[in-house]
């Protein structure tokens, strides 16, 4: 444990000198400011446009789901890629430099690395992603007034859990490969085979990929609970498997 | 005698290359050992397989009496480490660095306190107050020798410690083992000869994966013996009646008055001390070459 704490601390100092925390919270600010905003504006942007023919595009006035849509694409999309840039490094960097050495010879185990590694990334994310929302969510109230939300934490946590199986993807291909290539290659693996999979409608409820979108049919009441349990439940199992085989592989490697 | 570290019988190979092929030596307590190999020997990877970095194909380590345990980090408590090329957090400063190692090892705060000022001190890093990052390569390895020092190791183990410095960082790194060599014993690899002979009472030749050579350097050179004979004669003509006396393939001329005799045993020594009374020439001065550890290494990767 004492190794643990150790680690941790070293790893959120890190995180704060080398700007990965201002990136991602800006970034990930950018996101909740924008997402509101995008919402109230569009219409007012593509309303009246010509569309050929004498079609002219009329579009209602946005409501608050609209607010959420703008948040789950921006989130899943640009909030994604900010953070698979801030923390592809993760372990790559540090077994390519070398700075793990000293490390491990005072004493600090290599399962400890790892999940020190893991906690304070989830940390960071769980941070940026939770300043995201009360923006957003700040924003959609100012505008559109209080929402009743009747699942809250899986509506909005399914983004959230895609973004640790993306963090726990990059600890395990840094692991492998010892350089920002395998961690970057995992995640894109992950990423292009989970989205050829949707193509399958019978393999969707399954896919972990799929949340990454938001789960926005349970705030419109078209989906319920049970239809995005299977890919939680993949999504959790996955982020352990890859956390388990990151400190199997990372005990077995030669350094 | 109380050996900290004990190899016996190491292999190791990468692929199809053999790097260490049955490696056997002991480091016994207080000495300072050097580590002698020419480049890709195998000295990086024995230093890695002791410290639990890599794993060994066959064979046994112990470390103050511990069995070394791939992956484990037991035996690490024991142990302190300069790798070659030490790599730090750039972004940290000497002192924090130091209180993470201090940390990681598992000292108390006032230790790492106690610990920090006087490693600063000794390796001459006590007034830096600018981040590893901008530190010249000669001051991170004086910090990587502060790093491994932190927790007061019984075995300090340096990783050619002075091969990429300059005369100046050299001496400096070399005088630090010298202060610390009563208290924790040096393992050092290097294949800078002459800090050898500077500083170490103990070797070993590392050659295509093998120890070739192994022993106190007093030992070593006792068992080379002498390499030949200096003679300084008093005037030119008694050197050329010498030379007479002695197959040109053995002379080296140094001036007109002086002359190195090369000899392989105490026995053609015998014969020149002969040849010098036969004769009747009595040379101004008359003085054995001891082997340098040059000529060791050299005799025994050969």
């Amino acid at each position: 444990m004492r190794g643990f704490m150790v680690f941790c601390r070293k790893e959120l100092t890190e995180s704060y000198r080398s700007y990965r925390l201002v990136i991602l919270l800006v970034v990930m600010a950018l996101m909740g400011i924008m997402s509101p905003f995008t919402a109230m504006i569009l219409p007012d942007i593509l309303s009246g446009s010509d569309l050929g023919g004498g079609l002219i595009l009329e579009l209602p006035e946005p409501t608050s789901f609209d607010s959420w849509t703008q948040f789950f694409s921006n989130v899943s999309q640009m909030g994604m890629l900010a953070m698979i840039l801030v923390f592809a490094g993760l372990m790559a960097s540090e077994l390519s430099k070398g700075t793990l050495i000293p490390v491990l010879t005072k004493g600090i185990p290599r399962g400890t690395v790892i999940l020190a590694k893991f906690t304070v990334a989830t940390i960071l994310w769980s941070l940026g992603y939770a300043v995201s929302w009360i923006i957003c969510w700040g924003y959609t109230i100012y505008y559109w007034g209080a929402q009743d939300f009747t699942h809250p934490w899986i509506t909005f946590c399914a983004p959230w859990l895609v973004g640790e199986l993306f963090l726990a993807l990059m600890i395990l291909g840094g692991t492998l490969v010892s350089n920002w290539g395998g961690s970057l290659g995992v995640v894109a693996v992950v990423v292009i085979t989970g989205n050829l999979v949707n193509l399958l409608p019978e393999v969707r409820p399954y896919n972990p990929i799929t949340l990454a979108a938001g789960t926005l049919g349970l705030l419109d009441g078209s989906h319920s609970v049970e239809d995005f349990t299977p890919a939680i439940a993949i999504c959790v199992g996955a982020i352990v498997l890859c956390l388990i085989l990151s400190i199997v592989v990372f005990k077995r490697k030669q350094l | 005698m109380n050996e900290v570290l004990s190899i016996q019988n190491l292999h190791k190979s990468f692929g199809a290359a053999k790097v260490l092929q049955g490696i056997s030596l002991g480091v016994p307590a207080g000495s300072v050992y050097g580590f002698l190999g020419e480049n890709g020997a195998g000295k990086t990877t024995t230093m890695k397989i002791i410290l639990g970095l890599l794993q060994g194909d066959r064979g046994q380590i112990h470390v103050c009496g511990e069995k070394v345990r791939f992956g484990h980090t037991t035996t690490n408590r024991f142990l302190g480490y300069l790798p070659d090329v030490p790599q730090f957090y750039p972004y940290m400063r000497g002192r924090e660095y130091l209180k993470f190692s201090g940390e990681a090892a598992g000292l108390s705060h006032s230790q790492i306190h106690q610990r920090s000022g006087e490693l600063l001190e000794l390796v001459g890093l006590g007034t830096v107050k600018k981040k590893i990052g901008a530190y010249s390569r000669g001051m991170k390895q004086r910090l990587g020798m502060a790093q491994a020092l932190i927790h007061q190791p019984a075995v300090l183990i340096c990783d050619e410690p002075t091969s990429a410095l300059d005369p100046t960082g050299r001496q400096e790194i070399l005088d630090i083992l010298r202060a610390i060599r009563a208290t924790t014993t040096v393992i050092f690899s290097t294949h800078i000869l002459g800090d050898v002979e500077r500083i170490c009472d103990r070797a070993a030749v590392l050659h295509q994966g093998r120890i070739v050579l192994e022993g106190s350097l007093g030992d070593l050179k006792a068992r080379q013996g002498s390499q030949g004979l200096r003679l300084e004669f008093a005037s030119r003509e008694d050197l050329t009646r010498f030379c007479e006396r002695v197959l040109d393939e053995f002379i080296e001329l140094i001036s007109q008055t002086s002359v190195i005799v090369r000899t392989t045993d105490i026995r053609q020594e015998h014969q020149v001390i002969g040849m010098l009374a036969d004769a009747t020439i009595v040379p101004l001065s008359l003085e054995a070459i001891s082997p340098t550890i040059e000529s060791l290494f050299l005799e025994a990767v050969r």
